[in-house]
């Protein structure tokens, strides 16, 4: 392979310039609703108004509420199929190299399945275990 | 790839076992819980039998060790599972047999055992690792699940505060070590151990020294790995979660990831060589000068802080925590020493006389811990939950000899084990690497071996003489009852045997140490083979991909 | 100017990566591991110091990827993938200690469990 002088085409601040003026309209667009709103909207409180949001009715309790442990166990079950996708990427990438007409690809194709079957082990251990229960 | 998978046969028995564990310890039926231990008993023989006959030899400078290390580990694992019975979940079952609802969030069962088997593949993972991820990963699988294991081997306080000191100062070896990994790849642009190991050799003849960065990845992976086996940088956490897990998992902790790391420190070592003398590389049997300063004054650190904190302790598994320091920095000689000249025996190679050291340490340590597991003190007569205490003052084990005489012989055969007395599997063990260390004209340190050994007989033989001494108080109200588990003595009592039997006729285990320390200095050709084996025309790369080089996309 | 934006953009794909800018990516790499060390060290609350742990794998991850793209080989953005599986198996038992110590002493200071002290 020829040693090529380093090209520019990737490094010219010209093809950075969309990304950049993209940016610049996000962050005007959104300090000058912030001001404009601060500016031109009427700003009247009362004891109503300065409630927290709750759909409409009234409020019950503390927003610093704990939460329940489960929805952790849940983050945690989410996790699991979370992580098994970062595999089955480099997986898929290389898999349409694989002459599809060699034993071969069926070896890879029965890996990745027992890979993913593995994630169906940690699923039923979850429903036993009772984690998507409510109740 | 395929003798890849060839050598995993163990592991994947062992993983078809943990998830039958996993579903069965949750099931509603008493009965069918209870299945736990004797499937995962049956998975550890199973384990245990296809590493004796499937396992190959790996591509790394120790590559007859993963068959030793995967049978040992399924030994000793067989021993330490009688130990853990009742372990999980014993709170829970009571209340269950009172009529209370079994509730699967609260069990503990099915986790317990899983972990139990997770950690002892992640052991077997790391003899027969080829290659630094797959190390980094057997190291994790091996210790993460300890962390659990701790943290739910009781329901008090302390068992908490022991789990999660445990796993914070243990992830910060796993970063340290990764770190370290990460180095050592920079250095020789692999992660194949017999890759690296020629690389960095190969660099070593050509300039006399492994290069820094090399030399800095290996140390921190060495720094790392101490955690593991409780070395003096990082050992102090090991007091505190020994005497706050139940002694049951106590043993396990002193065994599995010690073992882990023995075996993660020898493979990485071992791409540095033993092949250093006065004069640079290839003069001489010693490892680089900057290793062996640092292990030679971890080794020293570790055996006398080990034993001079343990003359100290009222608390059995304290002694035996700190007496499990010291051992570690025993073994550390051994890897000092290295595989001596070529064609040597397990007399002249310290590797070898590690993994032995490892299988006699193993039996006598869980012998040891399989008294204080057997036995609990109950605060009245009647057995309430929460008036279960374990033993842990060494004074509960006054008068041993009198109540439970079986009990009492496993601690003097096992204490006077580790002591390394002349009959005894121990003496076998400890023998080999005063041997390989005189071998590689490494004076100071025998001399510094030999004293700590005399030190530590005051702690043994404390440990020997207490069962015979009249129990104290005898209008005490809590009375110290063996547990209803048999199994844990049981345990105890064949660890003993072994002791004895192995100690009178123990050439043949010796020679399979022998055998597995054989150090085979990296060549390119095993690197050939490595990549001959793979069928390299199936991944067919396209044309341009390979011209437009690797990150166009 | 040029060169800055060469460097910074990676480009000259045939050639091996300067090694100025692997030495960048190394100071940056060592420094995050030992901020995380010193942090890990010096801090008492449980979550900032597992989140010093963290920062060490990131570390570890991050010289492997510089390294990768040095010898010019996936092995290190391989091992990255399984860095990062393990690291959040580790968050996931962090977190889940965390919680279960939080419920019995409602504190996170690592001095107040100072049952087990030899």
């Amino acid at each position: 392979m020829p040693t090529a002088p380093i090209t520019l085409a990737a490094t010219d601040l010209s093809s950075y310039l969309p990304i950049l003026i993209l940016v610049g309209m996000a962050v005007t667009f959104g300090v000058f609703n912030v001001v404009a709103s601060n500016l031109l909207g009427p700003s009247r409180t009362g004891k109503v108004k300065e409630k927290t949001y709750e759909s409409g009715m009234d409020t019950i309790g503390s927003a610093h509420k704990r939460f329940n442990v489960r929805f952790y166990i849940i983050a945690m079950v989410f996790l699991v199929f979370d992580i098994e996708i970062i595999f089955l990427y480099p997986w898929a990438v290389t898999f349409p190299n694989i002459d599809q007409s060699t034993p071969d690809a069926l070896l890879w194709l029965g890996r990745i399945l027992f890979f993913v079957f593995t994630t169906v082990v940690a699923y039923v251990y979850g429903v036993r275990k009772g984690v998507f229960r409510f109740d | 790839m395929n003798n890849v998978i060839a050598q995993l046969w163990p592991e994947i028995a062992l993983f078809v076992t943990t998830c039958l564990v996993m579903v069965v310890g949750l099931s509603k039926d008493r009965g069918t819980r209870k299945l736990c231990a004797p499937i995962s008993a049956i998975g550890i023989i199973v384990a245990g039998y296809l590493a004796a006959t499937t396992s190959v030899d790996t591509a790394t400078t120790l590559p007859f060790m993963a068959k030793y290390g995967k049978v040992l580990a399924a030994g000793v694992g067989l021993l330490l599972l009688m130990l853990m019975a009742g372990t999980a979940d014993r709170q829970l079952e009571d209340a269950v047999d009172r009529g209370e609802k079994f509730e699967p969030l609260r069990s503990t069962r099915a986790e317990f055992y899983a972990f139990f088997l997770f950690s002892l593949m992640g052991l077997m993972l790391c003899a027969g690792a080829s290659d630094l991820i797959f190390l980094f990963l057997a190291l994790e699988l091996t210790s993460l699940p300890t962390y659990v294991m701790v943290a739910l081997s009781t329901r008090r306080d302390r068992s908490m505060e022991a789990g999660v000191k445990y796993f914070f100062l243990g992830a910060m070896g796993a970063a340290m070590f990764l770190f370290g990994f990460a180095l050592i790849y920079g250095a020789t642009g692999s992660t194949a151990l017999a890759d690296v190991a020629y690389t960095i050799q190969n660099r070593a003849a050509g300039t006399g020294s492994i290069g820094p960065l090399a030399l800095t990845g290996l140390v921190l992976s060495l720094l790392g790995v101490m955690f593991k086996i409780a070395a003096v940088p990082m050992h102090f956490y090991t007091a505190d979660v020994y005497q706050g897990a139940a002694s049951s998992v106590t043993a396990f902790l002193a065994f599995v990831p010690k073992c882990a790391g023995f075996f993660a420190i020898m493979l990485l070592v071992g791409c540095a060589g033993w092949a250093f003398g006065p004069d640079g590389y290839g003069s001489g049997t010693a490892l680089p000068p900057e290793l062996r300063i640092l292990l030679w004054t971890i080794a020293v650190l570790t055996m006398t802080v080990g034993n001079v904190l343990a003359l100290l302790q009222t608390s059995v598994k304290r002694i035996l925590a700190y007496s499990s320091i010291a051992h570690s920095g025993y073994m550390l000689v051994g890897v000092i020493a290295g595989p001596g000249p070529a064609e040597s025996t397990l007399a002249s190679n310290g590797l070898a006389a590690v993994l032995f050291y490892l299988l006699t340490y193993g039996v006598m340590s869980v012998g040891t811990f399989s008294v204080v597991a057997a036995l609990e003190r109950r605060r009245r007569a009647t057995a309430a939950d929460a008036a279960i205490d374990e033993v842990d003052h060494i004074d509960e084990l006054r008068g041993l000899w009198k109540r439970q005489p079986h009990l009492a012989a496993v601690m003097v055969i096992c204490a006077l084990g580790l002591l390394g007395l002349p009959p005894l599997l121990g003496f076998l063990g400890k023998l080999p690497l005063f041997t390989s260390a005189l071998g590689a004209g490494e004076i100071v340190l025998v001399v510094i071996l030999g004293l700590n050994s005399a030190i530590a007989a005051a702690y043994y033989l404390r440990l020997v003489s207490v069962p015979f001494l009249e129990s104290g108080e005898p209008s005490t109200p809590d009375a110290v009852v063996p547990t209803p588990f048999p199994s844990r003595a049981l345990a105890g009592v064949v660890a003993a045997v072994l002791v004895v039997v192995a100690g009178l006729a123990g050439g043949t285990l010796g020679s399979h140490a022998e055998r597995a320390g054989t150090f085979r200095f990296p060549t390119k050709t095993m690197e050939a083979t490595r990549h001959a084996s793979q069928p390299t025309s199936t991944v067919s790369v396209p044309p341009d991909a390979a011209e437009r080089g690797p990150n166009a996309r | 100017m040029n060169t800055l934006f060469c460097t910074l953009a990676q480009s000259g794909w045939p050639e091996p990566m300067p090694t100025g800018t692997l030495f960048h990516y190394l100071v940056i790499s060592a420094a995050m591991f030992v901020i995380g060390l010193i942090g890990f060290v010096t801090r008492r609350n449980l979550i900032i110091m597992f989140l010093c742990t963290e920062l060490m794998f990131q570390a570890a991850g991050l010289s492997l990827i510089a390294f990768s793209r040095f010898h010019l080989n996936h092995t290190g953005e391989t091992f990255v993938i399984f860095v990062l599986t393990v690291a959040a198996a580790e968050a996931a038992l962090a977190l889940a200690l965390v919680v279960l110590l939080f419920r019995r002493k409602e504190s996170l200071d690592a001095e107040r469990w100072a049952e087990l002290r030899g």
